[in-house]
């Protein structure tokens, strides 16, 4: 009996079979169609945002420069005007505005580096991360404060009053020694004659200008055929 | 989520090993619906046959509106596919080549390979044939450049070259693809039986 | 008989492919919270900075001032009028609600926090979520006695010419060395150009073949 009512079934298999076809495919065209969702989930951009671990204080940036540690890249993201006037260390320039033309995002879309972003204070660097953290580019950083702090703390340090704690007085040191390598002066450099030579001989211009080369994406023909 | 492999999720070291497996399984199934008899491929030109224009056509359709729900609800990202580039004069010119060689010996290159396998012995001129075809061509490469790379017109679809909505490239496909369905089985029908194994 | 099995297998696997696209369909969750905005045109709501409030213009009726400090600090002081939602709050269902309700009434969110850096990627959250009624109050909250101090202040000002604090310290060192004992200042020393190459990762294309 059931073989037999199969065997009915099976001469309008291909009928069965084209329906169906018809069906889903005309379900693609029926179905409501909604915006793609872009970048990663809201929840993860939120939960990235709350955390401050993407702030890389104007310290930390210095002590990188002054070894010449290889692993970043300082991203600017002022205007040019402002960049040509004066940029932390070796920073390259790109504009917020350009910041998804597809030069910039070869830079910001990789794994290599870390990027820092930098602007005159946090604003347009948080944006830009936030921008770049939405679109899953990795490794993003900001320079908390931005350049403005940068020249508070690194190129113009305060000096801590008698009463504050020994720390003080070593951050502040260090800080001194920084801004001398970002080519500030100080008039008691040159008072001893002869002790602080070795300390004006190492002093250096503002870092040398990395050259980042980055490869465009090229898409290596597939071989294929039957 | 997918594609797998570009979005990290499969390294790619395991290229090799999945295109093995898959290849295992392409060809256990091309042998096992009788695609290595050079015949029932034939059977497509002379019309008493239409299983292997059947059997394609309904894996391009199932993958494609597969791949089209796998996209809609996410599970897929259909733009970070790959598409093979379109070199208009090298595909024409390789089509008609290809045609002809399908039609006087029976094979496509894939089912040459599995009719290899079961130890027929066409099948073994067949793929000699191939080689010595490739070896000329490698040799004299220089010459077929310009026309191996020329007309370049990218890595399109049918949806970019004609701008319309792929949702409704999709339907008419499909209809277009059982429309076909229905005239071959027709022709199947007026045509002698051909019986062969 | 023959025939029959060859029906079996076709008619196996169309149930298994149907059921497949029934299960991956019933499996499907459409996510609470989806962009309406894309990145490029988040990018040009940035560059256009029409997103400020100055603290004159909130006594405007259609601002709703929304303080997005922890409780905490809302405690310890807030503007007059202010609702409190946290930023880590602010895809949660109730707040959800309230910026759906102000949405539809018309009403501007003025978003404000410690400062306005503060208060930006909050603000651009909401934006791209769809929320174009959001602003960001221009100001800077600091606390002295006691009491919340609210002044208004300038984004990305650049405080300090840099440039020129390095030349002009350069040249005062080199006044005070003169004085003292006249020697050339610092051999320029110029290091070698570093090159570095960021490889991209290559996306393997996928082969072909039939």
């Amino acid at each position: 009996m059931v073989n037999r009512k199969l065997a009915k079934v099976s001469t309008f298999r291909y009928k069965i079979l084209a329906t169906v076809f018809i069906v889903l495919a005309g379900g693609l065209v029926l179905l409501p169609k909604h915006e793609k969702h872009e970048g990663i989930k809201p929840e993860l951009l939120l939960a990235n945002l709350i955390s401050t671990e993407r702030y890389i204080s104007t310290d930390i940036l210095a002590d990188k420069i002054i070894n010449n540690d290889p692993s970043f890249i300082l991203i600017d993201v002022r205007n040019e005007e402002s960049y040509s006037n004066f940029t932390i260390g070796d920073a390259l320039n790109i504009p917020l505005e350009k910041f998804l033309d597809e030069v910039s995002i070869n830079y910001l879309d990789q794994n290599q580096y870390d990027i820092i972003f930098i602007s005159n204070d946090n604003f347009y660097a948080e944006q830009a991360w936030m921008l770049g953290s939405r679109l899953g580019f990795k490794n993003l950083h900001v320079l908390e404060g931005g350049i403005n702090k940068w020249f508070n703390t690194i190129i113009n340090p305060k000096k801590p009053t008698e009463t504050m704690p020994e720390e003080q007085f070593v951050l502040y040191s260090n800080r001194k020694a920084a801004s001398m390598f970002f080519g500030v002066a100080y008039p008691e450099q040159f008072k001893p004659a002869k002790k602080d030579k070795a300390i004006v001989k190492t002093k250096q211009p503002a870092p040398p200008k990395k050259v980042i080369k980055v490869k465009k994406k090229k898409k290596a023909p597939a071989e294929g055929g039957c | 989520m997918g594609p797998l492999l570009p979005n990290g999720i499969i390294p790619t070291e395991w290229d090799s090993l999945i295109a093995i497996l898959i290849g295992l399984v392409f060809g256990f199934i091309l042998e096992s619906s009788g695609f290595s008899s050079s015949r029932k491929l034939a059977g497509v030109f002379y019309g008493y046959d239409f299983a292997v224009l059947k059997v394609f056509f309904t894996a391009a359709l199932v993958a494609l509106i597969g791949m089209y729900y796998m996209d809609y609800l996410g599970y897929m990202d259909l733009a970070q596919l790959y598409v093979h580039p379109t070199y208009l004069w090298g595909a024409i010119i390789g089509g008609i080549i290809m045609g002809v060689g399908f039609v006087s010996a029976g094979f496509c290159p894939g089912t040459s390979l599995c009719a290899l396998a079961i130890g027929k012995i066409d099948a073994f001129a067949y793929v000699g044939g191939a080689l010595i075809g490739i070896f000329i061509f490698s040799e004299l490469f220089t010459l077929f450049q310009p026309l191996y790379d020329g007309t370049f017109l990218g890595n399109v679809t049918l949806m970019d070259t004609f701008d319309i909505n792929p949702y409704w490239f999709v339907f008419i496909f499909t209809l277009i693809a059982i429309l076909i369905f229905v005239i071959s089985d027709l022709i199947r029908k007026r045509t002698k039986k051909q019986v062969y194994n | 008989m023959k025939e029959l099995e060859k029906t079996k297998r076709i008619s196996i696997a169309t149930t298994l492919f149907i059921l497949i696209v029934i299960m991956a369909l019933l499996a499907y969750k459409r996510p609470i919270h989806i962009y309406a905005v894309n990145t490029e045109h988040t990018l040009e709501k940035i560059v256009s900075k029409d997103y400020f409030v100055s603290l004159k213009e909130i006594n405007n009726p259609d601002y709703v001032l929304i303080d997005v400090r922890s409780h905490f600090e809302f405690e310890k002081g807030h503007l007059e009028n202010a609702v409190n939602i946290h930023t880590s709050e602010i895809l949660l269902d109730n707040s959800k609600k309230v910026f759906d309700e102000l949405k539809e009434n018309g009403k501007t969110v003025v978003l404000y926090a410690s400062n306005t850096n503060e208060a930006s990627p909050t603000f651009l959250i909401l934006y791209q979520l769809g929320y174009n009624n959001v602003k960001i109050l221009n100001v800077e909250n600091s606390y002295s006695n006691n009491q919340l101090i609210t002044k208004s202040i300038d984004v990305e000002k650049s405080n300090a010419d840099i440039k020129n604090f390095i030349a002009e310290s350069v040249k005062k060192a080199k006044k005070v060395s003169k004085k003292n004992v006249k020697r050339p200042v610092a051999t320029v020393k110029k290091a070698p150009k570093k090159i570095i190459t960021v490889k991209k990762k290559k996306k393997a294309p996928a082969e072909g073949g039939c």
